[in-house]
């Protein structure tokens, strides 16, 4: 006989924690929830994304400002970099925000019970739980499916013979790898390079087109790409990856560029080529759950085929992979499950950051995407060094573009990078969700010197030649 | 008019006054109430569908927004 739930989450990362915990908050902890996974509790986030990446890059840039201090009169020198030790404390750092966030908080709710296994579904309202004890069966009178996404890795001729490098088994690494080449140069592969290139390796990233990802404002995209050269990571565009195989103790990439061989010699592979999600091992077919390649189709409350089973997170078939948006969506099902409603998110205001340095953080529409989709937008990009505390830090490459609605100034997308642009990208979401014109920004005192005037700024530049006003002019 | 049995998930009750306010609250919206249950959180009524649905039923205002009662539908016979 099957264990019976009110709630059963396959998963265990943001989107499940987070569902959980509002589930339990609405029902005073009454509703029983069972939260079944395998690995690490917690997810990519903790586990092996967003924590040890930040924590690798304000590490590496440390290293860095060492290496290249910004200010007159502050001599270079070489940092000595113990990479192993490095290692181990970001493991460390990883094992307790897993503990504080995740193991801790559920203390807090006895109505969470733990299944340790894979889950694969045998019916419409029941699913089979498969770990080292044996098999049991779990029934779900609702069911969330939050197993999140893994790398996705490229069909390349020798590539499981030699071995590779992902953003899950980086952390891992004790010797700092001499030659990377990093396959793919989306989010992680950027943030990934730069920190490895910082803290001493020589980074190449080898890809086929010269943009960074889809849906990045172009011109900012292209601007990171010559501050992450300006730093010395090499970008080798148009190259059609043929094979990879080892030669002595070197990782050979043999590539075809602009119809000739190339072949790139490197220490370690990195696979940055996207990620893919989890839907392996579920039968979702047995419980009437639509998905493709992309992921598992939902409606826009986040319910799936069978009404009665909900996917949140990076599972989902959606634009975005961010552990906010995640734990935002399984907040939002909790809600249309335990409250009858049926909310959905808006991804033109989640706001998504790449924690280069500099940062790249934006919200909303593109220009292209504005005009493809309404035919009227307008914009204005203000460079960085344009923007006083800029200047101050001595950063030179940059910018932010604003886009707006041309017949209202309604602001609908706006696009920055800079120093700290994840941390003040904020602005841009509540202009957005609020339906804000960029009078409406200029109307506000930012706080001068900050980089995130830069968004007044370049909300001023809709009217006004910036060149004829003097610092903090309204 | 058709008679149903509808047995429910109720949750946030507490106490013998949260079972009577579940209760009074099902009668509102025109329930016969056969039981209510602190202890498995469970209730079970009669209605006549054509005056409310079982569907309507589990978002009467007893289980609203500002409620800290919910519910959920188990069973329609």
């Amino acid at each position: 006989m099957a264990q019976e739930y009110d709630l059963v989450i396959i998963g265990r990362g943001a989107a499940a924690f987070s569902a959980a915990i509002r589930t339990s908050e609405i029902t005073s902890n009454q509703a029983a929830i069972a939260m079944i996974g395998f690995g690490p509790i917690g997810g990519t986030c903790v586990n092996v994304g967003c924590v040890p990446s930040k924590y690798i890059i304000e590490a590496s840039k440390a290293a860095s400002t060492q290496r290249n201090p910004r200010y007159p009169g502050i001599e270079p020198s070489d940092p000595s970099i113990a990479f192993d030790k490095l290692m181990e404390s970001l493991r460390e750092a990883v094992k307790e925000e897993r503990k504080s966030k995740y193991e801790d908080v559920l203390k807090f709710y006895p109505n969470i019970t733990l299944y340790e296994g894979k889950a694969s579904f045998i019916s419409s309202d029941t699913v089979k739980v498969t770990s080292k004890l044996g098999e049991e069966n779990v029934k779900g009178y609702n069911f969330i499916i939050a197993t999140g996404s893994s790398p996705k890795i490229p069909q390349i001729e020798g590539l499981e013979e030699i071995g590779y490098l992902t953003s899950d088994s980086v952390w891992s690494l004790n010797e700092l790898p001499g030659e990377v080449g990093i396959l793919g140069g989306g989010f992680v592969g950027l943030e990934i390079g730069q920190a490895l290139h910082r803290l001493g390796s020589s980074v190449r990233i080898i890809k086929k087109h010269d943009t960074i990802a889809r849906g990045i404002e172009r011109e900012v995209g292209s601007e990171l790409i010559r501050a992450l050269e300006n730093d010395g990571i090499s970008f080798l565009t148009e190259r059609d990856i043929e094979k990879v195989y080892r030669r002595g103790d070197k990782k050979i990439i043999s590539t075809k560029y602009k119809g000739k061989s190339e072949e790139i010699e490197v220490d370690e592979i990195l696979i940055a080529s996207g990620r893919k999600s989890n839907v392996e091992g579920l039968s979702l077919e047995n419980a009437r759950v639509e998905y493709s390649d992309n992921g598992i189709k939902v409606n826009d409350d986040f319910s799936t085929r069978n009404p009665l089973i909900y996917a949140a997170g990076d599972v989902v078939d959606q634009r975005y992979r961010l552990e906010t948006l995640a734990a935002r969506e399984g907040a939002v099902i909790a809600s249309n499950i335990f409250q009858h409603s049926s909310k959905g998110v808006s991804l033109q205001e989640v706001p998504w950051a790449i924690f280069t340095e500099p940062q790249l953080a934006s919200v909303g529409y593109t220009e292209d995407e504005y005009n493809r989709n309404f035919g009227k937008a307008i914009s204005r990009v203000l460079p960085l060094v344009t923007v006083p505390k800029a200047r101050i830090l001595r950063e030179d490459t940059g910018m932010f573009k604003i886009v707006a609605d041309e017949n209202t100034g309604k602001i609908v997308g706006i696009h920055v990078l800079a120093p700290y642009a994840a941390e003040f990208i904020i602005e841009g979401v509540m202009a957005i969700k609020n339906g804000y014109t960029y009078h409406d920004i200029i109307d506000n005192s930012h706080i001068f010197p900050t980089v995130a005037e830069g968004i007044k700024l370049t909300s001023q530049s809709f009217t006004r030649d910036m060149a004829k006003m003097s610092c903090c002019m309204e | 008019m058709a008679e149903r049995k509808v047995t429910m998930r109720v949750f946030g009750m507490t106490c013998d006054d949260c079972v009577r306010t579940v209760s009074d609250g099902l009668k509102k919206e025109g329930a016969d109430v056969l039981s209510v249950s602190l202890e498995d959180g469970m209730a079970i009524v009669k209605i006549d569908d054509a005056k409310i649905s079982a569907e309507k039923l589990v978002k009467a205002s007893v289980f609203g927004e500002e409620s800290h009662y919910k519910a959920q539908l188990r069973k329609v016979e």
